[in-house]
């Protein structure tokens, strides 16, 4: 019998069929004709999505706890009991000595929101601490930041993805959308079909930029100069909507103002990106009657994020876009629940249906429905860098945590400047991590919990659109395998929690929808059974009794989330990158994706079907004929926290000035830099200064050849 | 007790001190005072030529409001002109005798544009001739402005970065334009002869007359009449040639002045660590700059320092760019390395095509770009700039390859013929050329390679590979 669900990997979360034919799993596409606004209706998948069921009855997986011995470094298989029964024993005996934020959790943004809405009540209730958060953290946190701040409200597409295809003129910011969520790339191609214009911005001419009409390469992290530059255009020409200006927002003139200063060979100096090229995209945008502007994880992950998100909502703003139909800004969320993720309590600043957690009237609501006393929840926690960074440090401010429990997330590939976190995290009293195979952060962890994965359970997701979709189980996970949910219960029952810790995602969902009515993530109108009849709900959806709301697909037609229902426009200034090219570090290095991987791989790199080459270093032929760097040589990439090698990949694709390497393996991220984003805490990972060279002139030199010798 | 800083001037210089001051939180823990001459809210002088032309509304230039200023307490006086700096009292005069004291004062005067000597450009009352025009500021421009509709022909006096600016502005309105510089070539500040017979012919192309070598004596009513015997019958004179730092004040105050107010690394005058000055009218290690960024660098400098500090100025790399429809000029460096021979110890690499009318000129020293002339052709501007300001030591073929274009690539059609059978056709579901030349029917290779089923990107080709039979073709 077949299962309709979806896939396992981004944000997309494309439809997906699950037949069982005899051992096998069998994918296909499936199409989603109840919901008219669905960008996946139409069966699509890339080759993650048709290679997915790959890791079922993978020789790697782990079926039983494993506990190491940290003293003679071996592991051995535990039961349940005993494992959750230690973890337990451990967690209360380090709370009585240190207080309760000495234990931390660390979710992630491909967990169910089930399991994401748990573990902050689990951090909340049983383990009194403020310590948790996430890596969406590190994924969608600065358009999130800036959504609130201009919008009042953060759901990465206010609109349905499809909804692209009735745009005039479609600006992506930092997405490589053609290879990071393929299937979505169909509709830029209808978009263009129908005479529209796509523009990509990113320092690479990647797969999605041959889509465009006009592709624009700027210098990493310039993304805030160019977004000032493309404003002060719009306005020196009376393309400004000041209609919709004076009536739907409000802070227009100091930003104006500010943009004066930003004419175009001076965004032409900070950005690299010619005058001539600017004045086009701003011709583009003024003489269109809808246009959208999506920003992507190349525009925030930047120590100045969440200002350059503000900056291209600004210059949405001021052409009147949020609101109209095809037309917006829009943020193309990574991870497959980064939206769901940060919705219910993940966060460390957050409470259930985007509640703020020190909002008095949040606390309360939210301890009613878990019969808990408002009081007794803790405040505001570290962010997921901070948190990381603070790990087994001792300080006159107080301890960082002493333990973490680790779920979704494999850090010691994805954090920022991973050779320090890796330290961090060998200096905790107790590291748990749940994980369907060892991966690089379970090897280094005193439990590992075998989990469920994707197929062998359900749970709701909510996708980039803001649309709630349904998981379902289609096979039975392996024995000796549990769910996320029976760990979070299995230690909050040991630990003596109170409230209720159900391991059934029906009933979660039920109890988080209570959760969140009356938040700005309403999901209180939605059932299981109306994601199943309706092919996903999107949220804000109430309950409102016997007329069911229909969800939302669109936001911000009438108004904006804050108070007085206007948009704010913000003026932000540009600082540039913490890091700039220097003599020792003379170029630009940025990071991404690769379309056959997936994050920090521990799932497709272990899928045999998916190509698993490895890293590479990629650059330009000026960049080559340098430092006489051949294509396939191994080259060296140092910058001021790592270094890693990796063969070249020669490519005119890439700006001569800047190398790029894909951060699914251990090695980009012990190179990117962990500055922070002033207020989403995201770290700067998409530029820093590095120097490349090559591999053989780095190692020792090799011996003079004795005359006539051979190899 | 409160810090006074008073700020001489509102141009560029002083609105970005002002900014930088404010971001310092120095307007909360001081008291700063602006004293402007233009009765304007301080605006972007150097887009004044784009008012002109038309590309940017006078509104859009404005840079701060003087509700900014009130909401952060900075005292904003307009129509203010300081005549005396008292030091021994600390104190400005104002033109109605007031007085204004100061802890810190900051020169920010800017420049003001010199008379060429024509006779005739004056009146007897000592106003301008009705026909002439300066172009410094926003009341010139828009006087200017006001007199061109009914104007035929203009006169630009001055082949500079801004009389070439100005007369393609008056160009773009329909207005017949000629310039007229005294030196042997146009921009003879920033590039060399060639590059401004390069710029000369452009220009003619345009339908804009040049005299070089010639100077304009006398505004007669036959019109302005040059050394060299013509005659130019026009309606406006539009006069950009020469400026000089506005050091008045300075020199009045006893403190030492060259060409520009004499400041040390510090930005302080070297006679009185109390007065700085920035922007047009500071000379620091023998040079005035004219330029924006400099004088933006110095404001941030400056402002640190007021903050309590220790920033040093220690000069700045210069890239001069012109705003003009249909003529492209970009000149990086000091003038130095751009308007003769090469210097000493560099080398040259240079592309020219005087047919096409543009020469490119790198100068370099040591593997790093320590100059530029870019005429005609900007391509590139954006990564030779990045090389300049960030001093990057090239490999030896970089600067040519830099200079040259790339071939232009297939197209798409004839790439997808000549795809090797081993060359990855569908990226989405990893599917190569040649197991789509297996297959009959687009459908078929759907259904069996699952090609085109990700992001469809490969549709045309998948289409191409199998419609055009090239199953036959080897690879």
């Amino acid at each position: 019998m077949a299962t309709a669900t979806h896939c396992p990997y981004c944000s997309l979360q494309c439809g997906m069929t699950l037949t069982r034919q005899g051992r096998s799993l069998e994918v296909d596409a499936r199409a989603m004709p109840a919901n008219p606004h669905s960008p996946i209706t139409e069966g699509a998948l890339c080759r993650k999505g048709w290679t997915a069921a790959g890791l079922r009855g993978h020789r790697e997986r782990i079926t039983t706890p494993m506990l190491r011995d940290r003293d003679v470094g071996g592991w051995r298989a535990a039961s349940w009991d005993e494992a959750l029964d230690l973890i337990a024993d451990r967690l209360r005996a380090l709370r009585e000595a240190h207080g309760p934020d000495t234990n931390a959790v660390f979710g992630g943004g491909g967990l169910t929101t089930e399991k994401a809405y748990q573990l902050g009540k689990f951090t909340r209730v049983a383990l009194g601490s403020s310590q948790i958060d996430y890596n969406g953290r590190w994924c969608m946190s600065s358009a999130a930041t800036a959504g609130n701040r201009a919008f009042g409200l953060d759901r990465g597409l206010p609109f349905p993805l499809a909804d692209i295809e009735g745009t005039d003129v479609l600006v992506l910011v930092g997405s490589n959308l053609a290879e990071t969520m393929p299937p979505a790339a169909r509709h830029l191609d209808r978009l263009r079909e129908r005479g529209g214009r796509v523009v990509v911005i990113d320092p690479r001419h990647t797969a999605t930029a041959e889509r465009a009409d006009l592709a624009i390469q700027p210098v990493p992290g310039t993304d805030l100069a160019l977004a000032l530059g493309v404003l002060h255009l719009l306005d020196a020409r009376g393309a400004v909507a000041e209609e919709y200006v004076a009536a739907r927002t409000t802070g227009w003139d100091d930003v104006r103002a500010s943009v004066a200063g930003w004419w175009p060979e001076r965004v032409e100096r900070v950005t690299g990106v010619e005058a001539t090229v600017l004045r086009e995209l701003a011709d583009l945008l003024a003489g269109a009657d809808r246009a959208m502007i999506l920003t992507a994880r190349g525009a925030e992950q930047q120590r100045q994020g969440t200002a350059t998100v503000l900056a291209w909502i600004n210059v949405a703003l001021a052409l009147g876009l949020p609101g109209k139909e095809y037309a917006g800004y829009g943020c193309l969320t990574g991870q497959g629940n980064g939206q769901g993720g940060r919705e219910h309590g993940q966060k460390a600043d957050q409470l259930p249906g985007y509640r703020m957690i020190e909002d008095p009237a949040a606390r309360a609501h939210v301890a009613g429905v878990w019969g808990v006393d408002p009081d007794s929840l803790p405040g505001k926690g570290r962010s997921a860098y901070e948190l990381l960074d603070a790990l087994g440090t001792r300080s006159e401010d107080g301890d960082g945590p002493r333990s973490l429990l680790v779920f979704g997330s494999n850090i010691v590939v994805s954090a920022p400047r991973a050779e320090h976190v890796t330290e961090r995290l060998e200096a905790l009293d107790l590291l748990v991590v749940c994980d369907l195979v060892m991966s690089e952060t379970a090897a280094l962890a005193d439990v590992v919990l075998p989990v469920t994965q994707w197929a062998e359970e359900s749970g709701t997701m909510t996708n980039l659109e803001g649309r709630v979709i349904l998981r379902e189980r289609a096979i039975t996970p392996p024995e000796g395998v549990r769910s996320d949910l029976d760990v979070i219960a299995g230690l909050a029952t040991r630990l003596g929690a109170p409230s209720t810790w159900s391991t059934e995602p029906e009933e979660i969902f039920t109890e988080l929808r209570a959760a969140s009515a009356g938040g700005l993530a309403d999901y209180s109108g939605i059932t299981y059974d109306r994601i199943r009849a309706e092919d996903g709900v999107f949220w804000p959806c109430p309950d409102t009794g016997a007329e069911a709301h229909p969800g939302t697909p669109r936001l911000f037609g009438e108004r904006f989330a804050h108070p007085d229902g206007r948009a704010r426009f913000k003026t932000v200034e540009y600082v540039g990158p913490a890091e700039e090219p220097s003599a020792d570090y003379p170029v630009h290095l940025t990071t991404g994706r690769v379309l056959g991987q997936y994050q920090s791989g521990a799932q497709t790199r272990r899928i045999k079907e998916l190509p698993d080459d490895g890293p590479f270093v990629e650059l330009h032929p000026l960049l080559a004929d340098r430092i006489g760097a051949v294509d396939g040589e191994a080259l060296i990439v140092t910058t001021r926290r790592g270094t890693m090698r990796a063969p070249a990949r020669v490519v005119r694709t890439i700006r001569p000035d800047t190398v790029f390497v894909p951060f699914h393996w251990v090695g980009a991220n012990r190179l990117t830099n962990d500055a922070l984003d002033p207020s989403s805490r995201m770290p700067e990972f998409k530029v820093c200064a590095a120097r490349v060279e090559l591999a053989v002139e780095v190692a020792a030199p090799a011996p003079a050849q004795p005359v006539g010798a051979t190899r | 007790m409160t810090e006074r800083i008073v700020v001489v001037g509102h141009g560029m210089a002083a609105v970005r001190l002002v900014e930088e001051l404010v971001a310092r939180g120095v307007h909360r823990t001081g008291h700063i005072t602006v004293l402007g001459e233009e009765p304007h809210p301080p605006y972007n002088r150097i887009l004044l030529s784009a008012v002109l032309e038309g590309t940017h509304r006078p509104e859009a230039i404005t840079l701060r409001s003087p509700e900014w200023y009130a909401e952060h307490g900075v005292e904003l006086r307009l129509g203010t002109r300081v005549v005396d700096v008292h030091r021994e009292a600390r104190e400005v005069e104002l033109a109605d005798r007031q007085l204004v004291p100061y802890d810190r004062l900051v020169l920010a005067t800017g420049s003001i544009p010199t008379l060429p000597p024509i006779r005739g450009l004056v009146r007897v009352d000592g106003q301008l001739h009705e026909k002439v025009h300066a172009f410094r500021s926003l009341d010139d421009c828009a006087r200017l402005e006001r007199a061109v509709p009914s104007a035929r022909r203009a006169v630009v006096v001055g082949g500079g970065l801004l009389g070439l600016q100005v007369a393609r502005a008056l160009s773009v309105r329909g207005v017949e334009t000629e310039i007229v510089e005294g030196a042997e070539h146009l921009l003879r500040s920033h590039v060399d002869e060639k590059s401004g017979a390069i710029l000369r012919r452009s220009l003619t192309r345009l339908g804009t007359t040049v005299y070089t070598g010639a100077r304009a004596v006398r505004l007669t009513d036959d019109g302005l009449r040059l050394d060299n015997g013509y005659t130019l019958d026009s309606d406006l004179i539009v006069l950009t040639a020469g400026g000089r730092p506005s050091i008045n004040l300075a020199r009045r105050a006893g403190l030492s002045t060259r060409r520009g107010v004499v400041v040390e690394d510090t930005l302080a005058s070297v006679d009185d660590e109390r007065i700085h000055a920035i922007g047009d009218c500071a000379e620091h290690d023998g040079r005035t700059t004219g330029f924006v960024p400099p004088a933006w660098e110095q404001a941030e400098i400056l402002a640190d320092r007021l903050a309590g500090g220790s920033a040093n100025y220690d000069g700045h790399r210069l890239v001069a760019r012109l705003r003009a429809t249909g003529l492209d000029v970009a000149v990086l460096g000091d003038p130095d390395l751009t308007t003769g021979p090469a210097p000493e110890g560099a080398e040259v690499v240079e592309v020219a095509n005087p047919i096409a009318g543009s020469r490119r000129r790198l100068v370099i020293r040591d593997g790093v770009v320590v100059a530029a002339t870019l005429v005609g052709d900007l391509s590139r501007i954006g990564l030779i700039t990045q090389a300049f300001d960030r001093g990057t030591v090239l490999g030896d073929h970089e600067p040519g390859a830099l200079l040259m274009g790339y071939a232009a690539g297939p197209s798409p059609d004839q790439a997808a013929q000549a795809l090797p059978d081993d060359a990855e056709v569908c990226a989405c579901a990893g599917v190569s050329a040649g197991r789509i030349r297996a297959c009959t029917s687009v459908e078929e290779a759907r259904e069996t390679t699952r090609a085109t089923t990700g992001c469809g990107g490969c549709a045309s080709v998948v289409r191409t590979l199998i419609e055009n039979g090239l199953r036959a073709v080897p690879s």
